[in-house]
């Protein structure tokens, strides 16, 4: 009898995502899918609100990558009152580099919740350990002193987001055309030198550099299990500066095939021009594609792997990230790198990217400047916004429209989840052929495999649909009459 | 004794001039947008508008996450103020919170027995820690108390004045 694995919900990536793997007679994988099953509707939610609340409100879709969705949407403001890119506006340098800080501290959180709470456990116990060992918690019992120097990074992220958003989760920094405050020297320099309780922010490069070190170590141990683990061929994209550096603010969008060669590059602005969306009746969450490739050549990988497939390097001021990435791209002779589990060795690069990014900044002067919002004359009002950053799990964009009294009337949010719908999808299938395939029993160290693939792209499943709240994974197995013989809910 | 008193009876009172010191710290979770799950917030508001433990650190936040195992590190006596769902929950719940690795983490929740017992792991200390749930019913994106648990709210603070003024005021930290 052929039957369906149903693995729902999937642990420790957020929202909630359930997948199916299908088996024949034989127990081979016919089918596998991630479905995602919660209702979408923040894009519905802010229509009729003032435009001004946008980057406020939508923020809320998340708890961990608020920040990158308040920047979102002030980018799209900008455009929306006439002092943004559309309009050929280039923001001050106070503005923007303040923004950028809050951006690059919410990546190094971020990163560093993904990377050490939720990644590190599993490979320092490996995927068959039992699930209540193989978590930060086990960790904590295991190696407090590795845990006490996740959390004191951790901290040191958020008091970066508190010192620019002026609260740890939710707060408010950027204003259309601006932000509201600079950052005041006092803040500065407890952020460089740090104090009682906190790092210094040589010791975040410190720790970074630990990390990645971490990763080395793993890999060096465990390189075949680690390359051969689902290899998903995708293109990749990220936002990129005129150097063809990866630029997490701003720049132009940047596809690139796996000789790295560049299949489309665009202003974010016309992303219609570039992108379709399909749906399946299976998955709330659409399938983003490039129209002239199509959906099976055209569709993306984002996020920490695509991004270090994508930049030709970093620039000179971030010496350690750079040296770093020189390596990974080494490891595969300069060709795009397709191996899953290498995005944990990108995100560990990144949180180390980040915490220089962080130094430079800090130690600009600009931060202290006084002039914080361009206010463009009411003619130059636009009514229409587009604003793209490279949130920490990829790419992400928010699009506007609002009427001459201000009130949105339209809103598409395509958030980095989504755009990695097919590449994940991918990963599933990989996996269980790699580990389901011809075999009788599901194991445990089966089903976590399935995790792994997923967790590798820290999915954010209530950004990809726009829902609320706290959403649990569901693994459930069917035969080939669609009947359920098997469901593990953990 | 109505079923509040009892529940706090057989976890110990909880007695708020207790907290009314620069080492302890009252934590509000939840997240006002949410109906209900304000109930923490609202529980911080009513602590602030009537004057009480102005010496105690008074927090709001969304969620707790691991390095508020440091924070707590720092205190000896800290109050967690949450909403729960739990309908075995009348009204309100007191309990004091023992360290315990109970593996629910996931970055959007953690227990507060997990941030104890990180706490207790890596810091090598171990507060006073109670945690204070009362009851509420609405989640929705929607601001504001559903009565029900404004009615809860009420009952959980006449409880906490009748307690703490049954009960010795003036305890420190020797």
């Amino acid at each position: 009898m052929s039957r369906k694995l149903v693995i729902d919900p999937v642990t420790r990536i957020e929202g909630h995502g359930k997948v199916t793997v299908h088996l024949d007679d034989q127990n081979r994988v016919t089918d596998a899918k991630l479905h995602v099953v919660e209702f979408r509707g923040f894009e519905k939610f802010v229509q009729g609100h003032p435009y001004w609340e946008a980057p406020m409100f939508l923020q809320r879709i998340c708890g961990i990558c608020f920040v990158s969705h308040h920047l979102c949407g002030a980018k799209a403001l900008d455009d929306m009152i006439g002092a943004g890119y559309s309009s050929g506006v280039q923001m001050l340098p106070t503005p923007e580099k303040i923004r950028r800080l809050g951006h690059y501290g919410q990546q190094l959180q971020s990163h560093t919740t993904a990377y050490f709470y939720l990644i590190v456990p599993e490979m320092l116990f490996g995927m068959d350990a039992p699930p209540e060992k193989r978590n930060v918690l086990g960790l904590v019992e295991a190696n407090p002193e590795l845990v006490k120097r996740v959390v004191a990074l951790r901290k040191w992220g958020q008091e970066v987001i508190k010192a620019v958003l002026g609260k740890r989760m939710h707060g408010i920094e950027s204003i259309p055309g601006g932000v509201n405050q600079n950052l005041s020297k006092a803040a500065r320099d407890r952020l460089l030198n740090g104090e009682d309780g906190l790092l210094s922010i040589d010791q975040v490069i410190d720790y970074a550099v630990e990390g990645v070190e971490l990763f080395h170590d793993f890999h060096k141990k465990h390189r075949d299990e680690v390359d051969r683990f689902a290899k998903v061929p995708a293109l990749n994209m990220s936002l990129v500066d005129d150097e063809g550096n990866v630029d997490y603010y701003h720049g132009k969008i940047r596809i690139v095939d796996v000789n790295k060669d560049t299949v489309a590059e665009f202003d974010y602005h016309d992303y219609l021009d570039y992108f379709a969306e399909a749906t399946e009746e299976w998955s709330y969450m659409k399938f983003p594609y490039l129209k002239e490739l199509g959906r099976e050549e055209g569709s993306v990988r984002v996020g920490p792997l695509g991004r270090v497939n994508v930049t030709k390097s970093y620039s000179d001021d971030t010496p350690l990230a750079k040296a770093a990435l020189e390596k990974f791209h080494d490891y595969t002779d300069g060709k795009a790198n397709d191996m899953t589990l290498h995005t944990n060795w990108a995100r560990a690069i990144e949180i180390l990217h980040s915490a220089e990014l962080i130094k430079n900044l800090l130690n600009d002067p600009d931060l202290q400047g006084e002039q914080l919002v361009i206010t463009p004359a009411d003619s130059a009002w636009t009514g229409e916004g587009v604003g793209v950053v490279e949130a920490p799990r990829g790419t992400l964009l928010h699009h506007y429209r609002a009427n001459r009294d201000g009130a949105i009337t339209f809103a598409n949010l395509v958030v980095a989840t989504t755009q990695n719908n097919t590449v994940m999808n991918r990963t599933v299938r990989a996996v269980a052929e790699e580990y389901l395939d011809g075999k009788a029993e599901i194991t445990e160290g089966m089903m976590n495999a399935i995790e792994v693939g997923i967790r590798a792209y820290d999915p954010c499943l209530s950004c990809a649909t726009h829902a609320m709240g706290q959403m649990p994974l569901v693994v459930s197995v069917f035969d080939s009459n669609g009947a359920l013989v098997d469901e593990q809910v953990r | 004794m109505n079923k509040c008193a009892d529940v706090a009876a057989e976890h110990g009172v909880l007695n708020l001039a207790d907290y009314d010191h620069p080492s302890a710290l009252v934590y509000g979770i939840g997240n006002v947008g949410r109906q209900d799950d304000g109930l923490g917030w609202a529980f911080i508001d009513w602590l602030e508008h009537a004057a009480l433990c102005p010496q105690a650190e008074l927090l709001r936040h969304y969620q707790l996450h691991l390095e508020d195992a440091d924070l707590i590190s720092h205190k000896q006596r800290v109050l967690f103020v949450d909403a729960t769902k739990d309908s075995q929950v009348d009204t309100f719940r007191i309990e004091r919170v023992t360290p315990r690795m109970d593996f629910s983490f996931t970055s959007h929740a953690i227990s507060v027995a997990s941030i104890l017992a990180t706490c207790e792991q890596c810091f090598a200390r171990t507060p006073d820690v109670m945690l204070l749930t009362i009851r509420g019913y609405e989640w929705e994106l929607q601001e504001g108390l559903t009565p029900a648990a404004k009615n809860n709210l009420d009952a959980t603070r006449n409880h906490l004045i009748s307690i703490s003024s049954l009960t010795e005021p003036i305890r420190r930290y020797q």
